[in-house]
């Protein structure tokens, strides 16, 4: 008789997206996302709104990654959820739904950390990582570079001390008056642009922290001064008329300029923490690796350094179940399950 | 009063603060962005030996720290209303909740909801005063 097949069902809901995946014994069979629209007229994500709406999506979205994967409620075996970091009336949304349907259809409970997922998103779909690996992570929230050196062992060894780089992008963009989410605007517009037209300093941080707030009050100033200079000078600062002037007449350079310094802070980081470690094999995972420039610029210093590179599938890289799943996958074998007393927690620590 | 620092001795300044400050529990940091609110919080943080890392609560709206020596689960709320859009909104996203803790509650972007602040809310404006100093006034005067 063949082995009986591990499933897992797994919810995440720690910001803004409602999602369900299904895996079995490692393979992702359905990774079903709900996005929440309602966000862009608010300019962010409005916390009590997504957790009003992370209620209405969360049975339909279980239930449509049943149906897509084939399995019924009671063939699965476990349930995981995120039980850390994120927006804390959200968390506890999938949080509660989970623990009600472990008692419900009496299958333990596997809490697992966001953060973690997204590094072992890498593990989901071919080529994958050998161990020990590092991994880049980015998104709105989180900037990390975390060593791996097995599913369920991995350590921090840089974070972000201000901003994350998600959230530089997209201040960026709204300095310049650009609609919400401007990430993605930042990077349509850098691509027909002259990354080396202005310079924006680099943060000198000795270790592989990162940070974002030097940039960012840089590039305010920058916008100030009608791109005269990136300091604070109120005899220099232009009037609104020609900061809007200068946005408008010079987007695409603005934008390929800030984006450049954003991603080389990364990279740099990424290429001294490959040194220091003597790691080769480089990931980068999180909703910021679908920018292009971020894209390139890994695959170049990965060809540069001898690097084998890796970037998750884009569904895997935004927030979402699938990666929920497969780290619940590894918890499973390793009998990691918590008890029904399981707290969701806003801190990031883990 | 009023402290004028240069970004280099940020440690120093984040020690007078405390010295200047001990007692209270909620403060509310005004500040443009870029001002250094974040970067101000993060060095009080250090000097209070925080081991976690601080950082911009932007995004998850409320950043939950512990003290290194913490006793009986004791906490400090590093709070960003940067996004919110009015004090309801504040107050459904929990804000209240910490501010009204008991305990240490950092707060950026107070204007978006001054309402829900107690009375004894301390209140601390970051203006720059150069390119690479800053300068922080406790008090409304």
């Amino acid at each position: 008789m063949p082995e009986k097949k591990v499933n897992i069902l797994a919810i995440e809901s720690s910001c803004d997206e409602t999602s369900a995946a299904i895996c079995r014994d490692g393979e992702i069979l359905s990774n079903i996302i709900a996005g929440q629209k309602v966000h862009e007229q608010y300019g962010g994500v409005v916390p009590e709104l997504a957790s009003r709406a992370h209620m209405q999506n969360i049975i339909p979205v279980v239930h449509k990654a049943c149906r897509d994967a084939g399995i019924a409620l009671p063939e699965i075996d476990a349930i995981a959820f995120t039980q850390s970091p994120g927006l804390i009336g959200s968390l506890l949304v999938g949080a509660q739904f989970a623990k009600s349907l472990s008692l419900s259809l009496q299958k333990p409970l596997i809490a697992v950390h966001h953060m973690q997922a997204h590094v072992l998103a890498n593990l989901i779909s071919e080529p994958r990582p050998s161990f020990p690996f590092l991994c880049l992570t980015v998104s709105g929230g989180h900037t990390q570079i975390v060593v791996c050196e097995s599913p369920l062992k991995m350590k921090v060894i840089g974070e972000t001390i201000d901003d994350a780089a998600g959230e530089a992008f997209d201040k960026a963009a709204k300095l310049m008056g650009l609609p919400y989410p401007g990430g993605p605007l930042v990077d349509k517009y850098a691509q027909t642009g002259n990354p080396e037209r202005f310079l924006f300093p680099e943060p000198q941080i000795s270790d592989l922290n990162f940070s974002f707030s030097g940039v960012k009050t840089a590039f305010l100033y920058f916008l100030r001064n009608a791109g005269k200079s990136t300091v604070y000078k109120p005899e220099q600062t232009a009037s609104e008329e020609e900061q809007e002037a200068f946005i408008r007449d010079n987007l695409p350079d603005i934008c390929a300029s800030i984006q450049h310094r954003i991603i080389s802070i990364l990279i740099n980081k990424l290429k001294k923490a490959a040194v220091l470690t003597g790691i080769r094999e480089v990931c980068i995972a999180g909703g910021v690796s679908a920018n292009s420039g971020l894209r390139q610029a890994i695959r170049e210093t990965g060809e540069k350094n001898h690097w084998n590179t890796y970037i998750p599938e884009f569904q895997y890289c935004t927030d979402n179940a699938g990666m929920i799943a497969i780290t619940g996958y590894y918890k499973y074998l390793n009998k990691e399950f918590s008890d029904l007393s399981v707290i969701s927690s806003a801190r990031s620590e883990w | 009063m009023e402290l004028i620092f240069h970004l280099d001795a940020i440690r120093d300044a984040a020690r007078r603060f405390l010295a200047e400050t001990k007692g209270k529990t909620v403060f509310a940091f005004h500040g443009e962005m870029g001002a250094g609110k974040t970067t101000f919080i993060h060095a009080i943080c250090d000097e209070k030996g925080i081991r976690d890392i601080v950082s911009s609560p932007t995004f998850s709206i409320i950043n939950e720290y512990r003290p290194e020596d913490a006793k009986n689960g004791e906490k400090i709320f590093h709070i960003d209303l940067y996004r919110m859009k009015d004090q309801e909104e504040a107050m459904l996203a929990g804000v209240e909740d910490c501010l009204y803790s008991g305990a240490i509650c950092f707060v950026e972007w107070p204007e978006k909801a001054p309402g829900i602040f107690p009375p004894d809310t301390e209140h601390i404006y970051i203006t720059l005063a150069g390119s690479e100093t800053r300068k922080l006034r406790i008090g409304r005067n």
